[in-house]
């Protein structure tokens, strides 16, 4: 028989406290409170592994299709992000071919090499620079907009695009300014893709626009509008500040650095960097049915939310998981989540990021040095990563 | 039921598994190394990619619908006997099956 009572709810825990420093929040909940309704985000938060598992592996109950968030408004789209089963399905295949592994392998980390001489070519040796805002983000912008089809969109618009777009879905307080914002996004985006399609519709190509458009079965154009702008929106913040981040980690921890250069772990590293300081903290799940966690009912309607950040330090699977350690021996980290929205951009964010940035980058600066550790900053709540990265590059 | 892993180096591992469960998920829960299995068998990620063992091929059957595009994207070579380990379900007919494993699935 169900257990009638309800999860505890909180009132004490702001949105600023889990933006500033969520860490210390979450073992605490781990430890005392796993399940918890926390008022100022009006969600259910799940914190321990094993809980964040079943819900993303277990869609029939808890549904991607929440139609309380600001996301449609932001994107004047439903997106596939947002979608369940045989529809979800159908829109993720028409896109995928352009980010498995094969593609990856012949186009774009060819690309991408290429990218990370130009983009380390220009970065002034013997300074104090901000990686963070010189390296993370316009790499990151400059390879989406190639898998994406428009490598026409300069990295200056690629980051405010998937800014507006983030600063729209996150928009819960329904602010009308940061609604027109995401609108002049939009329209500006729309205009690039109708030039785009037509020049893929002429040249095809391996992209993502390309793939979808030229295929035999298309699904809908504004489908295929709303999911590269679903890309643009997620393609550029979790890559940008997996690669901060794992830089910050080997800056802090030097012969984690020493050991991984020796052993070519580079690979290891980066599942270490996105479990240690995961860039999409947590996900929400729309409750289909009555349903039991933990001894809690969670009804019907309720929106739980997965708190990726806290699975990943959970005590059951981590030692020392505040801790960067690249060289722990189990990483079942679920950065990329579970499940049928299992993340699109995983096989690309290792094979770049993991397979090859990272080496370059410390090849080229062997001594490059983090002086003021306490001057980089970290935010997020959904997505979390350092602002800033002051490094002396040598 | 038993399931053998062999490993790319040759290291066999025996699992129990439950009928019905997925190769993917008795390797996951016995913590074999060799099987990741992040997707948690919605057939996402492949990295669950195993090799049948020939004498079990015909037994295990053939692959599902989705499954050779996905391998495409296997890390490892893939051969006539590649699966997803998460598209295989343990039944009376796979008691004792062996399973090799890639050298790697990243």
């Amino acid at each position: 028989m169900l257990d009638h009572r309800l999860a505890p709810l909180d009132d004490t825990i702001s949105i600023d406290d889990l933006t500033v420093a969520p860490y210390p929040i979450y073992r605490r909940l781990r430890a005392e409170a796993p399940v918890l309704r926390v008022k100022s985000v009006g969600r259910t938060f799940l914190t321990k592994a094993e809980d964040c598992k079943y819900v993303k592996d277990t869609p029939e109950i808890f549904s991607s299709n929440d139609p309380n968030t600001p996301m449609k408004r932001a994107f004047l789209a439903h997106t596939l992000m947002r979608k369940d089963g045989p529809e979800h399905m159908a829109e993720r295949m028409a896109m995928a071919p352009a980010l498995m592994p094969k593609t990856i392998q012949e186009v774009w980390a060819p690309l991408y090499r290429q990218f990370v001489d130009e983009y380390l070519d220009r970065l002034p040796k013997g300074e104090v620079v901000d990686l963070h805002v010189l390296l993370s983000e316009p790499i990151a912008a400059r390879i989406l907009a190639h898998i994406l089809g428009i490598p026409e969109a300069t990295d200056a618009q690629m980051s405010f695009w998937s800014q507006a777009l983030i600063d729209g879905a996150g928009n819960f307080g329904w602010r009308p300014d940061l609604f027109e914002i995401s609108d002049r996004a939009n329209a500006e985006m729309d205009a690039m893709l109708a030039r785009a399609v037509e020049r893929v519709r002429a040249q095809p190509d391996r992209s993502a626009l390309s793939v979808m458009v030229n295929s035999e079965n298309p699904i809908a154009m504004s489908q295929i509008v709303a999911n590269i702008k679903i890309a643009i929106g997620g393609g550029i913040n979790e890559p940008r500040d997996a690669l901060s981040t794992i830089i910050y980690g080997f800056l802090t921890e030097p012969e984690q650095l020493e050991e991984t250069r020796r052993t070519g772990k580079w690979g290891q590293a980066f599942e270490e960097g996105v479990r240690w300081v995961a860039p999409i903290q947590a996900s929400s799940r729309l409750v289909l049915e009555d349903v039991e966690i933990r001894g809690f009912r969670i009804p019907k309607g309720d929106t739980v939310m997965t708190i990726q950040a806290s699975a990943n330090h959970d005590e059951d699977l981590f030692d020392h998981p505040e801790r960067f350690d690249v060289f722990r021996t189990k990483n079942p980290h679920q950065s990329f989540g579970s499940g049928p929205h299992h993340c699109g951009g995983a096989h690309i964010a290792r094979r770049t990021v993991g397979a090859i940035m990272l080496e370059a980058l410390f090849e080229r600066f062997p001594n490059m040095t983090l002086p003021d550790p306490q001057a980089v900053l970290w935010r997020g709540f959904g997505f979390r990563g350092p602002i800033n990265l002051p490094v002396k590059l040598g | 039921m038993k399931i053998t892993f062999i490993a790319a180096d040759g290291t066999e591992t025996a699992v129990d598994a439950a009928e019905g469960e997925s190769i993917m998920r008795a390797a996951v829960r016995n913590d074999v190394d060799g099987i990741i299995g992040e997707c948690g068998g919605s057939m996402m990620c492949a990295t669950c990619h195993c090799y049948v063992d020939e004498a079990w091929a015909d037994a295990t059957g053939q692959q599902e619908d989705g499954e050779s595009d996905l391998l495409d994207c296997a890390a490892s070579e893939v051969r006539p006997t590649s699966r997803l380990s998460c598209q295989i379900r343990m039944s009376a007919e796979l008691e004792g099956v062996v399973i090799h494993l890639p050298e790697s699935q990243l």
